[in-house]
């Protein structure tokens, strides 16, 4: 049970380390270029009504997470509402490449690059880590309260 | 029970994750589709055909007004005009001499200021001018500007859109000839959206006294209106809801060209500046219209940008599917180039005079209404 709690810490601290920087980098971007990606989300088959707020909200939910991730207390809720962006983004993805015409891209930086599949493939990896996440979590509650 | 407990949360922040994406999509599409959150006011007859003219060509641009003359320029043959007389439908021809033929020309155009006329080439870039009769021009400007389109506003001042060599963007300025040329450019007037060059295309107009200009953006739901100084008197915009341009752009390649990837959305046509309303042809339907109005006419938009109002719409219907090219408005009559057609209509004054206030008024036509398909929706 001992190694087993170890081990599980680690994975838990990895995991929310890898969403960080994700998150981090992937808000960072676009605010970097924030016109471009107000005008792509603008573009944006499926969410053009919504592109003048959702701009701000994306990346700011993005920080908010990171941050929530970093302070172990919020871990679990923030690790829960990682799942559920990612989620979104996936979905998000899986409607514009079926139900519009021409597909627009804002996820920033090199994310840009990745075609449509790796994309949902990437998304579809971030998933599966938050879940394991979550379940290392919810089964040792105690991990929360460990210090390294 | 706790398993069962986190499978539990995890599907409900799933289908929560799906749902509110799901619901933003399909609300969204509701609101772009229906987009068109506008609707027209088509008063009764507001505009009266009185005769078309075939002249022969579909290259005639407008030129240029003066003395119920109306002056055509041709982009295949540069230096030809055509001579229409707006009241008796007489036409001729026109040929222009410059002093010389031997430089470059790409892209001439010719602009009548009266009493007189220029012969424009931004890409050289020079200008000729002459006067009106005389018809042979002198060289007047070399060399001190380039442009990429020019107006004429009085016998020293030219309109011109132009690229600032600072910034690289598309820009709006006067050339003015005092001693020497002066160029002043005005960046504040075109907002950059996406790269500052297409996104900001759109129609030069000039009213006919040449002391008020305007732009009308291609792209985007908004127009200026401007002073013979380029001074900014107001931005409007139109009842359109396309407030950012949808143009995709490539980029650039090893010259450094850019180019459109996709059919752009356009949002105004043509337009024409006439005392204080902006007339607007527009490509875009509203809440009610029926999708075949497009093929069978264009739909013009009157603003007053001193008011800051829409006023009303009309259509301008196209001759045996001909379609609007460019349309002017010149004392009390809209002049229209649909294809090789040119087709003069009267205004009913009291619907232009800029109050909008009588366009119940219901006159009896004796000659063919253009409006008489029109809808019959009241102010």
């Amino acid at each position: 049970m001992k190694w087993n709690q170890k081990h599980s810490h680690r994975i838990v601290e990895t995991i929310s380390l890898l969403f960080i920087v994700l998150f981090i980098y992937a808000a960072t971007s676009k605010l970097w270029d924030f016109g471009q990606f107000k005008v792509q989300l603008g573009q944006s088959p499926i969410l053009t009504a919504y592109a003048d707020w959702l701009a701000w909200l994306v990346p700011l939910t993005e920080y908010v997470l990171a941050i929530l991730l970093l302070w172990k207390p919020q871990r679990l809720s923030a690790l829960y509402a990682a799942f559920g962006l990612m989620v979104m983004f996936t979905t998000y993805i899986i409607l514009v490449l079926n139900f519009s015409d021409y597909i627009p891209c804002s996820c920033g930086g090199v994310l840009e690059d990745l075609g449509w599949t790796e994309h949902i493939v990437f998304n579809l990896i971030f998933i599966a880590l938050a879940f394991i996440g979550i379940i290392l979590l919810e089964e040792h509650p105690t991990l929360n309260t460990i210090v390294s | 029970m706790k398993k069962a407990k986190t499978a539990m949360k995890l599907l409900g922040t799933t289908s929560l994750g799906m749902g509110l994406v799901i619901v933003l999509f399909l609300s969204s599409e509701r609101q772009v589709h229906r987009n068109n959150v506008f609707t027209r006011r088509y008063p009764h007859h507001p505009i009266k055909k009185l005769y078309d003219l075939p002249i022969g060509f579909d290259s005639y641009y407008i030129a240029g007004v003066d003395n119920d003359i109306l002056f055509l320029g041709n982009t295949t043959a540069p230096l030809h005009l055509l001579r229409i007389n707006i009241k008796t439908g007489d036409t001729s021809h026109i040929n222009l001499n410059l002093p010389t033929r031997n430089l470059p020309f790409k892209a001439v155009t010719v602009q009548v200021y009266p009493p007189y006329f220029y012969v424009m080439d931004g890409t050289i870039p020079c200008i000729f001018k002459g006067i009106l009769g005389d018809w042979n021009a002198k060289l007047w400007m070399k060399d001190k500007a380039y442009f990429t389109k020019a107006f004429p506003l009085d016998t020293s001042k030219i309109y011109i859109n132009t690229i600032n060599s600072d910034t690289r963007l598309a820009t709006l300025g006067i050339l003015e000839k005092r001693w020497d040329f002066r160029v002043s450019l005005h960046p504040e007037i075109l907002e950059k959206q996406i790269d500052g060059m297409f996104d900001v295309d759109g129609t030069m107009v000039v009213s006919q006294d040449g002391k008020t200009l305007g732009f009308v953006y291609y792209y985007r739901n908004q127009f200026m209106v401007m002073d013979s100084m380029l001074g900014l008197l107001g931005r409007q915009e139109t009842i359109d809801t396309v407030k950012i341009a949808h143009i995709e752009l490539s980029r650039a390649n090893k010259k450094g060209q850019v180019k459109m990837k996709a059919p752009p959305l356009k949002i105004n046509h043509t337009a024409a500046l006439y005392n204080d309303l902006m007339l607007i042809n527009s490509p875009r339907l509203d809440k009610y219209e029926d999708p075949r109005m497009l093929d069978e006419a264009a739909i013009i938009d009157v603003y007053n940008w001193k008011e800051r109002t829409y006023d009303f719409s009309f259509y301008l219907y196209r001759i045996e599917q001909k379609k609007l090219k460019e349309f002017r408005v010149y004392d009390k009559y809209l002049l229209a180039l649909l294809g090789d057609m040119f087709s003069v209509y009267s205004l009913d004054e009291g619907q232009f005079n800029g109050t909008g206030q009588s366009a119940t008024r219901n006159e009896k036509n004796n000659e063919i209404p253009a409006g008489s398909r029109m809808k019959t929706e009241n102010l």
